[in-house]
């Protein structure tokens, strides 16, 4: 379509084609699955329930379940989760189920262990709240570490950068002002056929961030378009594959399903900084993200996308042999999605502390001070942890009162020697939780706290997050 | 040109074998990765495939391990073809095709002394051998 409309104009594809399919294939993590297991004997109202020692929410009556796909199992967290659930249902595979409750007259079982298949549900139906994000934003990491996030593994320093969604080819792209996808649209879920039930949460259509939310039965569907993922150190989610027919009811449409890659942008964001606002730090196009390639300011980096667009292009290409064969028909929505809904922010009735608000002044010394001196300042200062830097106050090193009584047991003289030179430090604008978490994973006790061009600006230590939390100086 | 995975127990850590290797072969030996720790390190190399065999000799002469089996195992059933692997590759072994299919590039992949893409991969397709 996209190239007939280039060769041909607008009014000849208009005359040509009937419908445009779409699709897309990637880690949608707001799904999961309505199941009902059926009356046990005696019944039971189930409180609690696990399925592959995956955690199920139990938000109806006795014996419906949700499957969330980012519940992750008490076994093997990280690793298999409420999307592994769905994905083995659906390939006929058994699985554990385990209840407990508290037992009512009506109700009296308190306790249950099964195993089941998707033959033994009443009901498995996918049932998605945010799928189908018409564009994503691309994530790069400007910190010194590794960091593992939804957008997949970032590399230190901008090494790399990851990005989702399949552009010109992603259904709500396609069609941004709602005319064709609304609550009733028949649409490819999972590999077989499913319906848009209303917009998802945090749909954002003026900002070209418009979800969906999606029904389907999973008994009918593939594990070649349904298939539980782990994303290490975050968790586990859904990889969903999701196709839409647009028809061609006009002109307009044709124009709008025309669209390129290179006229759909994302913003490049700093995922390193652990904020809701994180930093934008430049504008690509899906063009320039499926070449491998993108420009952050300076540097070349490598891009790489974490849907997978094959997956996407095949889908895209059944729904239209669906469609030519008549085993899959459109349907017109019965009610249009809204166009006009904002993605708020949360509403917070306490205050977050920042790394700013709680630290305080580090004592520093040079490079070039002897163990003495730096010994005299520690205990001066009452401090554990001296400071390094060099002429412009930017950060050398760390020097803690354990290495200078070490090196004194061991007889070294300069301090230059006992630096540790790989110093983990914070951010002022990072809220406190986040630098004290990085403290108890590296095992330490003090952050140096420092602006963009490594210069300190003071420190921040295990005891001023102890008063915070303890009460005190900000109880 | 062959690439070769030389394994140093914790002793054999310590010696300076692979430039005793050099020097007694005349090979010009290429080190593309290496890694040490508590237990001993590992290094991958290139050698000149015509002076492969005559290299893994002199190696294992001296008490080192040499694996020249392939590096990475990928499985193809598993894997969605997502590409999320890609970007981590320090050498481009990892690339789409023309049909976007993701392929591995086993003469290019550093195997075990990198291991960047492996915990990348959201459905655990890619494994490192050895």
């Amino acid at each position: 379509m996209k190239d007939l409309v280039e060769s041909s104009g607008v009014r000849v594809a208009f005359k040509e084609v009937d419908v445009v399919t779409t699709g897309t294939f990637g880690a949608m993590c707001s799904s999961g699955a309505v199941i009902n297991l059926g009356h046990a004997d005696p019944p039971i109202k189930i409180h609690r329930a696990w399925i592959n020692d995956v955690p199920v929410c139990h938000p109806g009556a006795a014996v419906d379940l949700y499957i969330g796909a980012t519940m992750m199992s008490e076994t093997r967290p990280f690793e298999y989760g409420g999307g592994h659930v769905i994905e083995d249902l659906i390939r006929g595979k058994e699985v554990e189920v385990r209840a407990v409750a508290y037992g009512t007259d009506c109700y009296p079982r308190t306790r249950l262990e099964t195993t089941i298949t998707k033959e033994d549900l009443n009901q498995f139906y996918l049932l998605n709240f945010r799928n189908c994000y018409q564009r994503y934003v691309c994530a790069t990491n400007s910190r010194d570490e590794v960091i593992y996030t939804y957008m997949g593994k970032l590399l230190p320093r901008f090494r790399n950068a990851t990005f989702s969604g399949s552009g010109e080819l992603n259904p709500l792209m396609n069609d941004p002002d709602y005319e064709t996808i609304g609550v009733g649209t028949r649409i490819f879920l999972g590999g077989a056929q499913g319906y848009v039930i209303g917009e998802g949460t945090q749909h954002d259509p003026g900002n070209r961030f418009g979800t969906i939310m999606v029904r389907g039965d999973c008994k009918k569907m593939s594990p070649d378009f349904i298939r539980g993922a782990a994303f290490t150190r975050y968790g586990t989610t859904l990889y969903v594959g999701i196709g839409i027919p647009i028809p061609i009811l006009n002109e307009g449409i044709v124009k709008k399903v025309a669209i390129h890659d290179e006229e759909i942008f994302t913003d490049i964001i700093d995922y390193g900084v652990p904020r809701r606002d994180r930093p934008r730090l430049g504008r690509v196009s899906y063009r320039d993200l499926k070449s491998g390639k993108i420009v952050i300011g300076d540097r070349t980096v490598r891009v790489s996308p974490l849907s997978s667009l094959r997956k996407a292009k095949e889908i895209a290409e059944i729904l239209k042999s669906w469609i030519e064969e008549a085993s899959f028909y459109l349907s017109a929505p019965v009610e249009r999605l809204p166009t006009d809904t904002v993605f708020k922010p949360m509403k917070q009735t306490r205050e977050v502390v920042f790394v700013g608000d709680l630290a305080h002044e580090a004592v520093t010394c040079g490079e070039d001070e002897s163990i003495e001196m730096a010994a005299k300042r520690i205990v001066e200062h009452s401090v554990n942890h001296l400071v390094v830097v060099d002429d412009e106050g930017r950060l050398k090193g760390i020097v803690t009162s354990w290495d200078i009584t070490k090196a004194v047991a061991e007889g070294v003289r300069r301090l230059r020697e006992i630096i540790v030179r790989h110093v983990v430090t914070a951010a002022p604008g990072e809220p406190v939780e986040v630098a004290s978490r990085r403290m108890a994973q590296h095992n330490i006790s003090a952050l140096p706290v420092i602006d963009r061009k490594g210069r300190v600006l003071g420190i921040i230590t295990s005891e001023d997050i102890s008063r915070l939390v303890g009460g005190g100086r900000y109880g | 040109m062959v690439r070769v995975l030389l394994r140093f127990s914790r002793e054999k850590a310590g010696q300076p074998i692979t430039s005793q290797v050099i020097l007694e072969t005349g090979v010009p030996i290429n080190i593309l990765g290496a890694y040490i720790d508590q237990q001993g390190g590992e290094i991958l190399v290139e050698v000149p495939s015509d002076r492969a065999e005559e290299v893994i000799r002199a190696f294992r002469e001296r008490g080192v391990t040499v694996d020249v089996r392939k590096l990475i195992e990928v499985d193809k059933g598993r894997c969605l073809d997502c590409g999320a692997c890609i970007s981590l590759c320090p050498v481009g072994a990892i690339a789409f095709t023309k049909n976007l299919s993701v392929v591995f590039d086993r003469e290019k992949c550093l195997g075990s002394t990198c291991g960047l893409c492996v915990d990348a991969c959201p459905v655990k397709a890619i494994r490192l051998i050895g």
